[in-house]
Formats: structure tokens, C-alpha cells, sequence
């Protein structure tokens, strides 16, 4: 073994005042290495290694951490959010995967019509139905304990929104990358992607998590639909237009700040009823 | 915290005492919800003291619909609550009645890739508690107490269903709840676990307030010191379980055939028939329990009885 816990390391964590990940790593570390036990045995005084010793022994009891899980508390996101996040649904591997998949097809679809509509379509869908799926009860098989549980609905919510909306945003892009030919038409998605994801959020407390971001998915789709029927050929739809961008913009401030008013809603009344729910 | 002071006062019901009941934690009065025509409650009023109440109530009575309510996973159409001192219907009371409620659902959900230990500490995360170390130690408490230890580490599509039911329970009791709502905590154990269970309620029934929807009258007889039959969405009886009983007193009787005036009759392992209902004279009336009495309960709404 060429690592060992430094002296500092030790001492904070006999003091239980180390923090993840270097505390998962002191612990997997301990646990298997006798010399660095001893010298915490000398570091710490005797009531803080007895807390350091039961605090271990709790730890090792403790699952490892996913990777997903690992790799947040790195980027420095608390232990504890890491876990919200890591039962969002959408998040799962399988979810990611059909998402790129779907962005591939698109992609290559793209490339052998010439034309960027079909992406600029999905892209800003891909966001939305993945937040929405990520709180509520239509997915989130956990939803009926997380209701009654003190932590605010609003604030799993926005943690889960955040990390989808990053996912999201990532594969697009990764996907925008992949279209060089179009410059900046290829991100126009990206407004109509937060204006989309944030209206049907804001629209999901009275909606329910199902109705409100299909709602809104066919609303973007009749949009383009009608545009497309208005445009002349080659002429670029108007939500991709800067007044098109422009409104995007405005909608998902709107939505933003509608959303942020109505948060106590989350905690009031469930989104739609819950699974298994009597005779549903 | 405020929890306790409704009923520090008052005398703490003993153990010999399980007819009697202390002063109420959690007073409903009136409470309905309907879902489109099918009213799931309909003006239900009840008192809950320290101790475990038992819910027993045919299919569609209503139980899992009040205990959510109780459990403030959904708000009542019309009639109000308090529990433990807290009005759920201001968001400081939600809250703060939230913060001390364990609540196990009918179908609790489970993410399949979890093991046991993440599962428990995802709702432990879930009721606030964000201090790494004691939330792996309030982890590990609870799953001691459901003996669920030994397996902490398996993902939770690889349990059985009652080890599955036991995980649910243990996430119930984190934090140590002052309120605790089961529904049908015992159903899908083995023989073994649902005594392991009931001794496990019974502890939590001490010094806290438990309500558990069940559809054994056994559970009840063992475990509560009140029990509230409900159907319909209506209460149709609340008290001790020795007067559930005796509402079933000279109304049992045993006979060689089936008895066509009697209101339920099924032929018992030792061969004669077990009549409930309104005896014939000269009857050889037996003992009644428990069962007898919810089915005499019941007998005043009769598409209860077997929906
Ligand atoms: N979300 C819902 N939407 C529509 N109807 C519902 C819903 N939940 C419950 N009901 C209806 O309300 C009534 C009471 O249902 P509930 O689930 O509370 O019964 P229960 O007593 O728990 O039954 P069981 O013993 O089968 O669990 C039933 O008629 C049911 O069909
Ligand atoms: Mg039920």
C-alpha cells in the first residue's frame, strides 16, 4: 500500500470532522490497512476514538456510494443531495442511454435531409419530459413517502430539476456538436428548452405531473406545426427566430418566477394520485 | 418541541390498562374526501391516545384514504385534524407534524436498484437528516429493530416481499416518530415475522401514538387498546376491543348444520357449524371473539360485509 491517511487527515477524522470524499477514502483505507489504525489509536484522545471507532464501524455497515454518487460529492455536492439525486428515475442508466440513442437518430437523420428542423424540434421535448418524470408520481415510485416527508417538495424538486436539466442540456449539446454546418441556429433549442421545461413545471401543481408537460409538449409541437405551414420554404421557423428566441426567453422567465411563487404547493396536495391509489 | 405537552399531563395509560386510553394525540372531527361520485370518507370522526389503534375495515372502506389523510400525504375535502398538537392545515403545523410522523404506505414504492441501507437512508435523508454520521447510525437502529441487519447490503429486487414489507417499516421508523401511521404493516409475513412485527409495534405503541389498518382481527386482539371499524367511509364503531367482543356476546352460537337465520355460518375443523347472528332459542351459544364482532359491526351495511 503506497497511500496512507496523513497525520492531519487523522486527526480530523478521530475529531469526526472529516469531510466526504476524503472521509470514504480514510474509511475504505482504515479498514484495511493496520498501521494507519494504530497510529489513529495514538492520535485521538480516548472518548474521540471511541465516537471515530463507532462512526467507522457505521460507515462500513454503509454501502459504497454509486459512482454517479462519488462523482457529485466530488464536484462538491453534499453527501446527502448526491443521494436525492441518485433516485431520480431519469437519471438511471437506462434512461440516459434511450435519450442518446433517440439524439443519435436525430442527429443522423439530420445530416441526411440537410435540415436542422427535426432536432431544433426535439431537442427542447428531451428536457421537459425528463423533468417531469423526475417528480411526481407517474415515476418516482417513492413520490407517496417523499410527500409526507418534512424535506419541501419544492426543494427535491429543484435538486432533481437542476440535474436533469444539466443531463439534458449536456446531451443536446453533444448533440448540437455533432451539426457544425448550422452555427448558431443549431442552439437555438436551448431557450425553448427552459421556456418548455419551466411552463410545464409551473403548470404542474394544478395539472398534474403528467397532464401539464404533455400539454405543453403539444402546444410546442402545434407551434411548429402552424409555423411550418406559414413559413415559405428554407425560411427558418419562428421560434428559432430572434423574436422567437426572444419570447422563449420571456416565457421561461415567467415560468421561472410563477413557479418560485407557487412553490408551497409542492407540500400541499400531491401532484396527481399515487400509484396503487385505491381503485386508480 | 411542542409534541409532547398535549399529553404530558395526563396519566400515561399502563400496560394492564388496555381499555383504557389516555388523552387524545390526534383528534379528527368530520373529515371526508370523495373521489368523483365514490365518497372515500365520509364525515369520519375519531380520537387517538398513546398506544396502537387498530383500522379494520372490508376492501374499499376507506382505510388507506384515511390514513393518508392522517398522514397528510393528501389534504380531506372538508373536516380538520390534529395530531400531536399541530394543525396540518397551516404549513408550519404540516411541517412540523411531518417532522414527526413515520408513515408506512399500503404499496410503499421502492427504487430496485437500492440496497436495503440506501433505501433507509434515502427517506432518512428525506426527513432531514443531514448529519452524515448520526443518519448512518439512526440507518442501522432501524434496521436492527426490523432484523433486517444481516442483509442491509442487498439490492432490494433481490428481497422477498416481507423482507421488502420489513425494509418499508424500517424507514417508518426513522427518527424515532411520535406519530406512527401503518397500513397493513403484517400483511405478506411469514408466521414468525408478523409476532416479530407485533412486538415491534407494541414497543412503538409506548409513549407514542400508532394507528394500523389491518384485515386480521388477531392483529388487533394481540396489539391495540382501541380499535375503529370503518365502512363505507363511515366509522361504525370505536372503543376497546373487549367491547367489539362483546358486541358479539349471545349472539354465537354452534349447531350441527348450517343455520339459514344466522347471519354468517361456516362449518370449523371439528365438524359443526359456528353460527353469528340471532340465536334460536336454546341455542348452544360459544364464546364470541373478536371476528364475530366486526362481522356484527358490519352486519348494518350489508354490501360491507364481503365487498
Ligand atoms: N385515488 C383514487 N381515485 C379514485 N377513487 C379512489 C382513490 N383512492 C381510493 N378510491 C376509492 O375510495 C374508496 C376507499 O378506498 P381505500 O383505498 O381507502 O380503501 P381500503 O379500505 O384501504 O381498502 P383495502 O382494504 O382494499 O386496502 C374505494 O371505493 C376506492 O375505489
Ligand atoms: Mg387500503
Amino acid at each position: 500500500m503506497t497511500w496512507h491517511v496523513s497525520e492531519d487527515d487523522l486527526r480530523l477524522y478521530a475529531q469526526g470532522e472529516l469531510a466526504p470524499p476524503l472521509l470514504w477514502s480514510a474509511d475504505a483505507h482504515l479498514t484495511g490497512c493496520a498501521p494507519c489504525r494504530a497510529r489513529l489509536a495514538e492520535t485521538a484522545d480516548p472518548v474521540a476514538l471511541d465516537a471515530a471507532w463507532e462512526r467507522l464501524d457505521a460507515e462500513l455497515d454503509a454501502p459504497r456510494p454509486s459512482t454517479v454518487e462519488r462523482l457529485l460529492v466530488r464536484l462538491g455536492v453534499a453527501d446527502h443531495t448526491a443521494r436525492l439525486l441518485a433516485a431520480t428515475p431519469v437519471l438511471r442508466r437506462s434512461w440516459l442511454l434511450s435519450v442518446l440513442f433517440l439524439l443519435v437518430m436525430t442527429v443522423l437523420a439530420v445530416r441526411m435531409v440537410g435540415q436542422p428542423m427535426l432536432f431544433l424540434a426535439l431537442a427542447p421535448l428531451l428536457p421537459l419530459a425528463g423533468v417531469a418524470l423526475s417528480y411526481g408520481p407517474s415515476l418516482d415510485p417513492t413520490y407517496e413517502m417523499a410527500v409526507v416527508a418534512p424535506l419541501h417538495g419544492f426543494r427535491l424538486l429543484m435538486i432533481r430539476t437542476v440535474a436533469v436539466l444539466t443531463a439534458g442540456l449536456v446531451c443536446n449539446g453533444a448533440a448540437t456538436l455533432a451539426l457544425p454546418g448550422y452555427g448558431l441556429l443549431a442552439v437555438a433549442w436551448l431557450l425553448p428548452a427552459l421556456a418548455l421545461t419551466g411552463t410545464g413545471l409551473a403548470l404542474s401543481t394544478r395539472l398534474g405531473s403528467v397532464l401539464a408537460p404533455s400539454l405543453v409538449g403539444g402546444g410546442w409541437l402545434a407551434l411548429l406545426a402552424v409555423g411550418e405551414l406559414q413559413t415559405r420554404t428554407h425560411e427558418t421557423l419562428a421560434p428559432f427566430t430572434a423574436a422567437g428566441q426572444a419570447a422563449a426567453a420571456g416565457v421561461a422567465a415567467v415560468a421561472a418566477l410563477l413557479l418560485y411563487q407557487g412553490r408551497d404547493r409542492f407540500d400541499a396536495r400531491p401532484l396527481g394520485g399515487f400509484r396503487d391509489g385505491g381503485a386508480v | 418541541m411542542t409534541t409532547a405537552s398535549a399529553s404530558a399531563s395526563g396519566p400515561v395509560p399502563g400496560h394492564g390498562g388496555r381499555g383504557a386510553s389516555g388523552p387524545a394525540t390526534v383528534t379528527a372531527t368530520d373529515l371526508s374526501l370523495r373521489f368523483g361520485g365514490t365518497r372515500a370518507l365520509d364525515g369520519v370522526s375519531l380520537r387517538l391516545s398513546h398506544g396502537v389503534t387498530g383500522l379494520l375495515g372490508p376492501n374499499g372502506a376507506g382505510k388507506t384514504t384515511l390514513l393518508r389523510v392522517l398522514a397528510t400525504a393528501v389534504p380531506p375535502d372538508g373536516g380538520r385534524f390534529t395530531a400531536l398538537g399541530h394543525d396540518p392545515g397551516t404549513p408550519s403545523g404540516r411541517l412540523a407534524l411531518r417532522r414527526t410522523l413515520g408513515y408506512l404506505p399500503q404499496n410503499p414504492g421502492f427504487h430496485p436498484d437500492f440496497t436495503a441501507f440506501d433505501f433507509v437512508d434515502y427517506v432518512a435523508i428525506l426527513k432531514e437528516l443531514t448529519d452524515r454520521t448520526a443518519r448512518l447510525g439512526e440507518v442501522r437502529r432501524v434496521l436492527e429493530a426490523v432484523d433486517l441487519s444481516e442483509v442491509r447490503g442487498k439490492r432490494l429486487k433481490r428481497l422477498s416481499g416481507g423482507m421488502r414489507q420489513r425494509v418499508a417499516l424500517a424507514a417508518a421508523l426513522v427518527g424515532d416518530p411520535g406519530f406512527l401511521v401503518l397500513d397493513e404493516p403484517t400483511v405478506g409475513l411469514d408466521p414468525e415475522q408478523r409476532m416479530r412485527f407485533r412486538e415491534l409495534i407494541a414497543q412503538a405503541g409506548e409513549g407514542r401514538t400508532v394507528l394500523l389498518s389491518t384485515h386480521q382481527t388477531e392483529d388487533v386482539a394481540m396489539l391495540c387498546h382501541r380499535v375503529v371499524v370503518l365502512a363505507r367511509g363511515r366509522v361504525r364503531f370505536e372503543g376497546a376491543p373487549a367491547e367489539l367482543t362483546a358486541r358479539a356476546a349471545g349472539r354465537v352460537w354452534s349447531s350441527a348444520e348450517r343455520d339459514p337465520n344466522a347471519l354468517a355460518g361456516w362449518r370449523t375443523g371439528m365438524g359443526a357449524f359456528r353460527n353469528v347472528g340471532d340465536p334460536p332459542k336454546g341455542a348452544d351459544l360459544v364464546e364470541p371473539t373478536l371476528e364475530d364482532g366486526y362481522l356484527l359491526v358490519l352486519d348494518g351495511d350489508d354490501a360491507a360485509v364481503g365487498a
